[in-house]
């Protein structure tokens, strides 16, 4: 009896009584200090988070990331990928008239197909921003509240700030979400990070923007946990771009269903032995809660650590090989003017950080170009530099490429590891005149040690959006993208892109 | 063996698989399951969870829409029929269950059929249950891939896993995609697979077999449009091997037109289940209703009340170890919950699960008595757990009982008389009498009837809407 009634004490407690919590989630939810579990901290913060509590410096970073993300997006709806995940919408789906897409003037897609195309768009050529943990962010949030932006009735269309605080939303829970494993600081093995903390970004992101009470916010981001991982293996493969398509597409959905009432795990953030919930896609999973918006200082990560904008469509790892590899390129040019033949070389060596799906030595398509040290490195020694056109079909084929090719051997050394903020890049070319020329990069211009200027950001945006719309619309997006925070409504943003 | 291959080899059957190759038990077998899924979907339909997900996909349309099951009238774009529908079968964890575990028909029954009424030319039954039986083959195969698979879940949730590479496989079965376009198709599947297990014993669990069906279908369509993924996707531990710590493929047999191929199901049948809750409440229940009999029988008119304590023996399984659910998805993942039903009134139903069945007060009562024990040989497996149950009442009697083996496990398989006699149950909630009776005659017919177009036109009814 004694048992029973230490049992029905412990048991018709408020907490388990109110909630009803599962075992192992009473155990979490009963320890001393009445803590919030992370997962309500999280919706908590999405929901309470306001304009004011954007700093100028974020403002001024994550205006950045807007205008480079749309430019990136505009220039990938040039690419076979984006034609093909745009044919499948709009076989399936007769057009739902809402939501534009990128680079087809008029063309309109529901919502979540919108941001699906979008997304894929946006990461199409491998040219979207990169954070520290590694993901994606901006592609996989962007898109989704774009769509939403044009599925509201033009009389209650966000203003820019609310948009801002939307981003930066979807921003923050992905850095938060990353800091949760140390796995999550190294070039990923399992599950391909913008699948996994992008899909959650989005949902949040969109739930910002929705006005989600905040356990709605909390069941997006489960919601969200359900859709979330795809396996690294289709990076470097057409497929890939998906990736981010789907996480924002995804992270909308979830927004969505929470927004009707749909219900999922309280607890999927948090860590309950036994039941996987976020923990799943990692090995290593300590979270922690986000601080309260009243009592603390709140602090945006992206105010902490920037973020890196590619000059060229590739993997982040390629920037720092290009740029070493250009310093030997110039040397080069001095010693022996004109063009570099590949007759002069007899050996290219280069120190990078061991990962297998960014050595190639011979790709044979575009993506995997995009993903290979050797192909990045031997380019930019023929040229200088690495361009969009260097991945264009002519350039992959180029007989002196092949030539440089096959006289290069990768070294792993152990001070290089495979993490975006401590790795660098060195090249070491051997002439048959038995010169040895080296070229080395620590940090590439673009890397958030060494971000782009503004200058060159626009310069990199109005090559990409020129390559499908006219110069005014151009201008016209730089301007309403510098300007967002001003806005009264977005409609100025939205115009330039329908 | 040569990298590519485990792939290959999966490629390679999915497209030569054909009907030839079913065998008279493969045939039964998964007509059986066709016959319950479709019961339970039906069933399904009338739950919150099908309308929110309904509402949600509606604002799609296309030009090639599908049937939504007991929608008279709606239709949508078949992804998203195969969503919906998807979602119905799961809603109320009343579908089948396989071993290793995971519930392998959900995820590709809707997305066949939603597929099926999309083709210009229909396909004959047989070719319906060749596509089904590719889909359950390919869960079967790739759950055999990994150790930690053979034992109840903790990290991934298996429908959301192995269930999109099934309808993937049974998708592109259908469509007679070439083996390159197969295992293009896989890989992409593979990048929507997985959803992580604390979502199941929450309203978003069915969605995992709704994105399993969908995610398969969309596969398909974008490999048919010529997507690529990585080839090798089977093989790498950094693709499909990403969802288990433990990853060792092997290759599919070589099919040839004429050689007998051995299917999974034929050597592992499948688990129906008797009232709609986890598997392992099953044990948890006819154990209960043994020793229920045992008490009753001694003490003809005995009070329950009169229970003091009640001691179960089952396997650790967190998910499943709830004391005081509150909402009915935690009620059917809750050893207690079941239990205490089954002791109140002999017998676990659909009609269990309602709000005013568990807010009985002496329902919760006993709920309180309840103590769980995990014995160290009472294995979380499906095929190895048993229940054991002990009931002490305050005059001090003990009654105990033992379950190793519930009616429906694949070891003592539901007859047909009660196979059937669930579907009736189920279907009748939502179909009239003819139109169950049609469904029964149809699936039962199904290899040898040449146009089974009538199947998702009768799940297209509903009485209540007439």
């Amino acid at each position: 009896i004694n048992v029973c009634t230490q049992r029905s004490t412990r048991y018709v407690s408020a907490i388990s009584a109110a909630r009803g919590l599962h075992k192992s989630a009473l155990d979490a939810a009963e320890r001393p200090t009445p803590e919030e579990t992370v997962t309500s901290s999280f919706g908590r913060f999405i929901q309470s988070v306001q304009p004011r509590h954007l700093s100028p410096t974020v403002l001024q970073r994550s205006k950045r990331m807007v205008l480079d993300s749309i430019g990136v997006g505009l220039l990938g709806s040039t690419t076979d990928v984006f034609e093909l995940a745009l044919q499948h919408c709009q076989h399936m789906y007769a057009p739902d008239d809402v939501s534009f897409v990128y680079g087809r003037q008029g063309m309109k897609l529901s919502p979540t197909l919108a941001a699906f195309v979008n997304g894929v768009a946006a990461h199409s050529m491998d040219f979207d921003d990169t954070w520290h943990p590694a993901t994606h962010p901006s592609g996989a949030v962007l898109p989704a509240l774009l769509a939403i932006s044009d599925m509201l009735h033009n009389n209650s269309k966000p203003s820019g700030l609310d948009f801002l605080t939307a981003f930066n939303v979807g921003i923050e829970i992905q850095g938060r979400l990353m800091r949760f494993s140390n796995e999550a600081q190294n070039i990923p093995k399992r599950f391909h990070p913008p699948s996994v903390v992008g899909t959650l970004g989005s949902a949040a992101a969109c739930a910002c923007l929705l006005s989600l009470d905040r356990s709605q916010c909390s069941n997006a981001l489960a919601i969200a946990a359900s859709l979330a991982g795809a396996p690294m293996a289709n990076a470097a493969t057409q497929s890939k771009p998906l990736h981010i398509g789907n996480a924002s597409r995804l992270g909308l959905e979830a927004a969505l269903l929470a927004s009707r009432g749909l219900e999922a795990s309280p607890l999927v953030l948090d860590a309950v032995p036994g039941v996987a919930g976020f923990s799943a896609f990692y090995e290593d999973y300590a979270p922690h809660p986000i601080s309260s918006l009243e009592e603390d200082e709140h602090s945006f990560l992206i105010e902490m650590q920037d973020i890196a904008f590619k000059r060229f469509p590739a993997h982040l790892g390629m920037h720092w090989i290009a740029d070493a590899a250009a310093v030997v390129h110039k040397t080069l040019i001095g010693l022996k003017g004109g063009s570099i033949s590949p007759n002069l070389v007899q050996d290219i060596l280069l120190r990078v950080p061991l990962s297998k799906y960014i050595n190639r030595p011979f790709p044979e398509t575009e993506h995997q170009a995009r993903h290979s040290f050797q192909f990045n490195a031997c380019t930019a020694l023929l040229d200088g530099e690495v361009t969009v056109q260097s991945f264009q079909p002519e350039a992959l084929l180029r007989p002196e490429l092949h030539a440089l090719l096959s006289r290069v051997r990768l070294e792993h050394p152990h001070d290089n590891p495979a993490n975006f903020n401590i790795m660098y890049g060195e090249v070491e070319v051997t002439l048959v005149s038995g010169d040895v020329l080296r070229g080395r990069c620590d940090t590439f211009y673009g890397h958030w040690r060494n971000p782009l200027s503004q200058e060159s950001l626009q310069k990199k945006f109005c090559s990409n959006a020129g390559a499908v719309l006219s110069n005014e619309r151009v201008e016209r997006l730089i301007e309403a993208v510098e300007g967002l925070d001003h806005l009264d409504d977005c409609k100025p943003v939205l115009a330039q892109l329908q | 063996m040569p990298l590519g291959s485990f792939t290959e080899s999966f490629g390679a059957a999915v497209s030569s698989l054909n009907t030839s190759h079913l065998t008279d038990e493969v045939i039964r077998r998964s007509k059986r399951m066709i016959l319950d899924t479709l019961g339970v979907g039906l069933l399904g339909t009338s739950t919150p969870v099908f309308n929110t997900v309904l509402q949600c996909s509606q604002r799609q349309q296309a030009l090639e829409d599908s049937k939504v099951w007991g929608r008279p009238g709606l239709s949508l774009p078949p992804q998203y029929a195969a969503f919906v529908n998807g979602v119905a079968v799961h809603s109320m964890d009343f579908d089948d269950t396989w071993h290793p575990a995971t519930h392998p028909s959900g995820a590709v029954l809707p997305a066949v059929l939603a597929l099926a009424e999309t083709l210009p030319v229909k396909p004959s039954g047989l070719e319906l249950l060749l596509a089904f039986n590719v889909g359950i083959e390919v869960q079967g195969r790739l759950l055999r891939f990994s150790k930690e698979a053979h034992n109840i879940p903790k990290r991934f949730h298996p429908p959301a896993v192995v269930g999109v590479m099934g309808s993937v496989a049974a998708t592109a079965k259908l469509l007679g995609l070439s083996a390159a376009q197969s295992i293009a198709a896989l890989a992409i599947a593979c990048s929507s697979a997985g959803a992580p297990m604390a979502n199941a014993a929450t309203q978003t669990k069915p969605l995992h077999m709704g994105n399993a069906a969908r995610g398969g279908l969309e596969a398909t369509q974008l490999a048919l449009l010529s997507l690529e993924g990585n080839t090798q996707i089977l093989d790498l531990e950094s693709g499909f091997g990403a969802f288990y710590p433990d990853y060792v493929p092997h290759p599919l047999a070589e099919v040839t037109p004429t050689s007998h191929y051995r299917w999974v199901l034929e050597d592992q049948n499948i688990a129906q289940k008797r009232f709609p809750a986890h598997l392992g409440m099953h044990w948890v229940a006819d154990a209960a209703i043994e020793a229920r009999a045992k008490f009753l029988d001694k003490c003809p008119n005995a009070d329950l009340s009169q229970i003091k304590k009640i001691t179960l023996r089952v396997p650790t399984s967190r998910y499943v170890d709830c004391p005081l659910p509150v909402s009915e998805h935690q009620a059917r993942h809750s050893f207690q919950f079941n239990c205490c039903t089954a002791l109140l009134d002999g017998e676990v139903t659909v009609e269990s699960f309602s709000k005013s069945q568990m807010n009985r007060s002496a329902l919760k009562e006993m709920l309180l008595k309840v103590q769980l024990e995990n014995p160290q040989d009472n294995h979380s497996s499906f095929e190895k757990m048993y229940c054991e149950i002990a009931v002490e009442t305050t005059q001090g009697e003990m009654f105990t009982a033992r379950c190793n083996t519930f009616y429906g496990h694949w070891r003592k398989p539901l007859s047909h008389e009660d196979l059937v006699r669930k579907f009736r149950a189920n279907a009748s909630t939502v179909l009239r009498a003819e139109v169950v009776e049609g469904i029964i005659y149809t699936v039962d017919h199904l290899d040898t009837n040449q146009d089974c177009s009538m199947l998702w036109s009768y799940m297209h009814f509903n009485n209540t809407f007439e």
